[in-house]
């Protein structure tokens, strides 16, 4: 059963909002709350040359997917081995906290002309595939991957420098190799930090993207489709993307909580 | 077997000396002069105020901390992360492992197969008192039964020389007694060394086949105390009294 206490405010809001849109009438500017709705209950439906609300969804989703699991492999990697091993963190450090406050959009340019628009396919020989891999340009995927990389690697960095100096004794009596130290000490051990980097990484993977596929040279994705519906004056589909990109992110970082909640459950109760 | 030949030492420290710096610049001397010799399947336990130097002694035992002065010889297959195992008093548990998975540890990093680990540990656990604990994390276990698994943990690599860091100086009077007294008893069972950390005199002289008495500033062995009292120990004999009587004395000799 859904919570009567918040569908309420939303049907008040909804009605409020139709209400107020069918006085002012001028829906290339508040379009009325039913206009958004029909166009969100139609998922499918083609808009211009720029397919529809799901297939650029899913584009979305799968550059993100990408360029955060590439942020993620290489976050948690840097950022265990800055932790661990006082030189390479004093060598790395400085690079990274200059580059880190920096707004990943920043990066789009530079990255497009070093990867031009070559795509992910491409990069492994295939010409044209004729599948949504056609939309994966390494450089939407170069800047996921720096907008995920930085939260990933501080979070992770700070997780691994705050173990506790006991329990390394203990790996290292126990006869952990250096190697084993990695895997079954620091990784487990900075788990809870690691994972709220890859939350606060993925969040901000999602914001990055819908900001890359709103600038110029972009072709597709939902922020494209929000782009060109305002270029075109469609303030209902704009409405409705913008919907979409909200029930996503807190999609995602719902699932995030939860694998963070189930898999952690010893944080904050070492004894 | 407890044999106390020539060769058969653990551990001999000559002229051990550890000077610690501050951050502030300030020097401590932790440890001066230190000689001592451990032999195989000897209990010592090393008593002393806090601050004495008897954790700097036992790092440096185990290797993880190098003297300044002095040296040290180990005996035979007696080495750091292959056969000295180490109980520390707190944070002695992968808190994000279970019971069971904090005891295979050292058997896991050795490569042994699951099977043989896990029934390996099993049985440890029932040996320490924790069957049925298995798939408990650290932090739902008691104070007492975190060290029995911290125990079974370090038993599980078959440790040639246990070093144990106040291990019972945070659990209540009760359950520390039965500790102790499950400590002498797998003790007995094992050809094992154990080097035990503690202030408390009572549990020196009830645990220890020696009892090696620290002085603090700069921290040095005052005087070793031969044990030969037949166990299970009784606290209410004489030569319990009297032993405990003249430790205390040594304890407090610099003052009279």
């Amino acid at each position: 059963m859904a919570p009567l206490g918040a569908v309420v405010p939303l049907l008040a809001l909804l009605v409020v909002w139709q209400m107020a849109a069918v006085r002012l009438d001028r829906p290339w500017i508040f379009p009325p709350a039913t206009a958004v709705l029909e166009q969100l209950a139609h998922p499918l439906r083609e808009h211009y040359a720029s397919g529809s609300f799901f297939s650029n969804t899913v584009i979305s989703l799968l550059r993100v997917l990408i360029g955060f699991a590439l942020a993620a492999v290489a976050g948690i990697t840097m950022g265990t081995l800055m932790g661990s091993v006082p030189f390479v963190r004093r060598a790395v450090e400085p690079i990274t906290e200059i580059l880190r406050p920096l707004c990943p959009i920043a990066w789009l340019p530079f990255a497009i002309a070093v990867f031009k628009l070559r795509t992910l396919p491409q990069l492994f020989g295939f010409t044209y595939t004729r599948t949504l891999w056609d939309q994966m340009q390494l450089g939407m995927i170069f800047v996921i991957f720096v907008g995920g990389f930085f939260p990933i690697l501080t979070n992770t960095l700070d997780g691994v420098a705050s173990v506790r100096r006991n329990y390394l004794l203990l790996a290292r009596t126990l006869g952990a190799s250096k190697r084993q130290v990695f895997v079954h000490m620091y990784l487990p051990a900075a788990m809870p930090m690691i994972l709220t980097g890859l939350r606060q990484g993925l969040g901000l993977c999602w914001f990055v993207i819908i900001a890359a596929e709103m600038m110029i040279g972009s072709d597709s994705g939902i922020g494209y489709l929000l782009m060109y519906a305002s270029d075109n004056s469609a303030m209902d589909l704009v409405i409705a993307a913008m919907f979409i990109i909200g029930a996503i992110g807190a999609l995602l970082n719902f699932l995030m909580r939860g694998i963070m909640q189930r898999s952690v459950s010893w944080k904050g109760k070492e004894v | 077997m407890h044999n106390a030949g020539v060769a058969s030492y653990v551990l001999e420290l000559h002229n051990v000396g550890k000077t610690f710096r501050s951050d502030s610049g300030v020097t401590v001397a932790a440890l001066r002069n230190v000689d001592l010799t451990v032999h195989g399947g000897e209990f010592v336990t090393l008593l002393g105020a806090t601050g004495c130097g008897k954790t700097t002694l036992l790092n440096i035992a185990a290797g993880i901390t190098e003297p300044d002065e002095g040296y040290l010889c180990r005996g035979e297959n007696v080495k750091l992360g292959e056969s000295i195992a180490y109980v520390f008093q707190h944070y002695t548990l992968f808190p994000w492992r279970t019971t069971l998975s904090n005891v295979t540890f050292g058997l896991q990093m050795r490569g042994v197969s699951r099977r043989t680990r896990k029934s390996k540990a099993r049985e440890l656990l029932a040996k320490v008192g924790l069957a049925g604990f298995e798939k408990a994390r650290p932090y739902e276990l008691s104070g007492g039964m975190r060290q029995r698994a911290a125990i079974a943990q370090a038993l599980a690599i078959e440790p040639s020389l246990l070093l144990m860091d106040e291990p019972f100086g945070a659990v209540d009077d009760s359950t520390r007694a039965e500790l102790q007294q499950m400590l002498v008893e797998l003790w007995e069972g094992r050809d094992m060394t154990i080097l035990f950390v503690t202030h408390n005199i009572d549990e020196a002289i009830l645990l220890g086949s020696r009892v090696v008495v620290l002085a603090e500033r700069p921290g040095r062995i005052v005087r070793q105390f031969d044990v030969d009292l037949p166990r299970p120990r009784d606290r209410n004999r004489t030569r319990f009294t009297e032993l405990f009587l003249d430790i205390r004395h040594s304890l407090s000799g610099g003052l009279d």
